[in-house]
């Protein structure tokens, strides 16, 4: 089942591109990484789903139902945590939970305290006083204090030490196990490899894959490596775009089936091959490049 | 949502109204002085001398400057008009553009709270203070008064209330003009030259009968403190204007919020 949809989401900036023509499920329950570099329209994206923006054209659906600005039915259960955490400087963090509890007038105490604990934030500070890493804790707090169904996380991890990144990331493990559908942007790619269901990749405001993480990494990159006499033939009989070459050794990005490529490969004379499963980052440059 | 307002708009209220207190605690302090010393015969003579047309600018035909509540009358209310106005325009253009210059918007936009309430909640926030700075300037020129000499109360009190009426049409305006723009520092300029211009729109409207019609684009002619010296009431049409006024922008800003991007 779909919790949200989002059907040719098109957002420009005046006559500057933000997202074009963005179409994407999300399945309840999953992670759903998105990861692309600066400018590729994530941050348009996610702000386009929370009506932070207005969209061009294109629409989004909440579990079947287009999620408007003035929904608070379905505000109540999505949780946002933006890249930079900007709350109310004069507050100190308990004080900043205590008005977050009084805008969903519910007694959100007790994940509020698992939350805290867990991410060993000091309540009793200033807001203005917190590190970066810090005010990250609080909006992670903020997102997910109040149980939400959807979660739509904004380079998460930024600013946090290894020690809470640990934890941070068995409590995202915990919410989707709870059924919560978490949409994760970042730029972080083993972030996406660790945690992440299925990616989808954004580049210049357009969505170029949405893959299972597992059949991104396990199909579709390979690098390989070729020592033959033969190597001049293969790269013209194959159409081969190399990545080096040196005397009888070519370098090569694969991207068909590996079982088709040896079958071309059994007529050459071959010395010797390697076949080595590009990292997430690599493919991520693929898509990139 | 309203508390959180009213707590983030204390401060700049306090200011303002401490700047008020300080500024007429001086007048009240030094006008016995000032009205004692024989300099002050020559100062009504100077006075003749003036143009008929800039004496009923600033009310000074009808009022005399040789005690407190003739000084009030005259000048006192329009520094009053035009500390209100300030605060008013400033508060209005504020309340509406903090959250997205500090970008706390991200954060208000997303709770379960509908953008509509967003702004009644600071609309009621900067009308509780707008309307508490001119009872403080209001109870203290009172109590000055009454130290000073005999003054007319009921004369007072109305004129301690006109600077409401402009007030509130300027919270309002800044208030939707504010819905156009993303930064706090823009919307400055903005409502502290709406509030000068539309009171020297008002001041050169009295100062020739050719330029009378300048008045009906300047919200300081619903003061009308002329009216309030001479008939001892408030021109209900003023109030009634003022309302309207007040309501429209309010559902303007309320129509524009809704249709706004945030960030």
């Amino acid at each position: 089942m779909n919790i949200i949809e989002i059907k040719n989401l098109t957002k420009y900036y005046g006559k500057i591109r933000g997202v074009i023509d963005l179409s994407l499920d999300l399945v309840k329950g999953e992670i759903f990484g998105f990861i692309g570099p600066n400018g590729a329209g994530k941050s348009t994206t996610i702000r386009s789903i929370l009506n932070l923006v207005n969209k061009t054209s294109g629409e989004v659906l909440f579990n079947g139902r287009p999620l408007e600005k003035n929904d608070i039915l379905s505000k109540r259960l999505i949780g946002y945590l933006p890249s930079e955490v900007h709350v109310y400087e004069d507050l100190t963090v308990k004080q900043m939970l205590d008005f977050h509890e009084q805008i969903f007038k519910e007694d959100l105490s007790i994940r509020r305290k698992e939350l805290v604990e867990r991410l060993q934030l000091d309540e009793t500070k200033k807001v203005e006083e917190l590190s970066f890493g810090n005010l990250k804790k609080v909006g992670i707090v903020l997102a997910l204090m109040h149980n939400p169904e959807f979660v739509i996380l904004d380079e998460p991890t930024s600013g946090l030490d290894p020690i809470i990144q640990k934890e941070f990331f068995n409590i995202l493990l915990e919410e989707k196990q709870k059924g919560t559908t978490i949409f994760y942007s970042t730029h972080v790619l083993s972030e996406v490899s660790k945690i992440c269901d299925r990616v989808g990749i954004i580049k210049n405001g357009q969505l170029l894959k949405v893959e299972p993480v597992k059949e991104l990494i396990d199909k579709n990159l390979l690098y390989i490596t070729i020592t033959s006499k033969d190597s001049n033939k293969i790269i013209t009989d194959l159409g081969i775009d190399t990545i080096s070459s040196s005397d009888n050794t070519i370098v090569f990005k694969n991207t068909d089936n590996a079982n088709d490529l040896l079958k071309k490969l059994v007529k050459y004379d071959i010395e010797n091959i390697y076949i080595e499963q590009a990292s997430i980052e690599d493919i991520f440059l693929h898509y990139y490049e | 949502m309203f508390l959180r307002e009213l707590k983030v708009n204390f401060k700049s209220f306090l200011i303002w109204a401490i700047v008020s207190i300080f500024l007429f605690l001086i007048v009240f302090l030094v006008y016995p002085s000032i009205i004692s010393s024989d300099e002050m015969g020559n100062l009504n003579e100077m006075m003749q001398m003036f143009p008929e047309e800039l004496l009923k600018a600033f009310n000074m035909d009808i009022s005399s400057i040789d005690t407190a509540y003739g000084w009030l009358k005259s000048e006192g209310f329009v520094f009053i008009l035009l500390i209100v106005g300030c605060y008013a325009g400033i508060l209005g253009s504020n309340i509406i553009l903090k959250e997205e210059s500090d970008k706390t918007i991200e954060y208000l936009g997303t709770l379960p709270i509908s953008r509509t309430k967003i702004v009644l909640s600071k609309t009621f926030a900067g009308l509780i203070y707008i309307v508490g700075l001119v009872m403080v300037i209001g109870l203290f020129n009172l109590l000055g008064l009454t130290v000073s000499g005999e003054f007319d109360v009921v004369q007072y009190l109305l004129l301690s209330i006109t600077p409401l009426l402009p007030a509130l049409v300027v919270f309002f305006v800044c208030m939707f003009i504010a819905t156009f723009l993303n930064k706090t520092k823009k919307m400055l300029g903005i409502s502290l030259g709406l509030v000068i211009g539309s009171y020297l729109l008002h001041t050169l409207s009295g100062m020739s009968k050719s330029v009378v019609f300048i008045k009906y684009f300047s919200v300081f002619t619903l003061a009308d403190l002329r009216n309030v010296i001479i008939n001892v009431r408030i021109n209900p049409i003023m109030i009634i204007i003022t309302i309207i006024s007040s309501i429209a922008f309010l559902g303007l800003v309320i129509y524009r919020y809704n249709k706004k991007s945030l960030v």
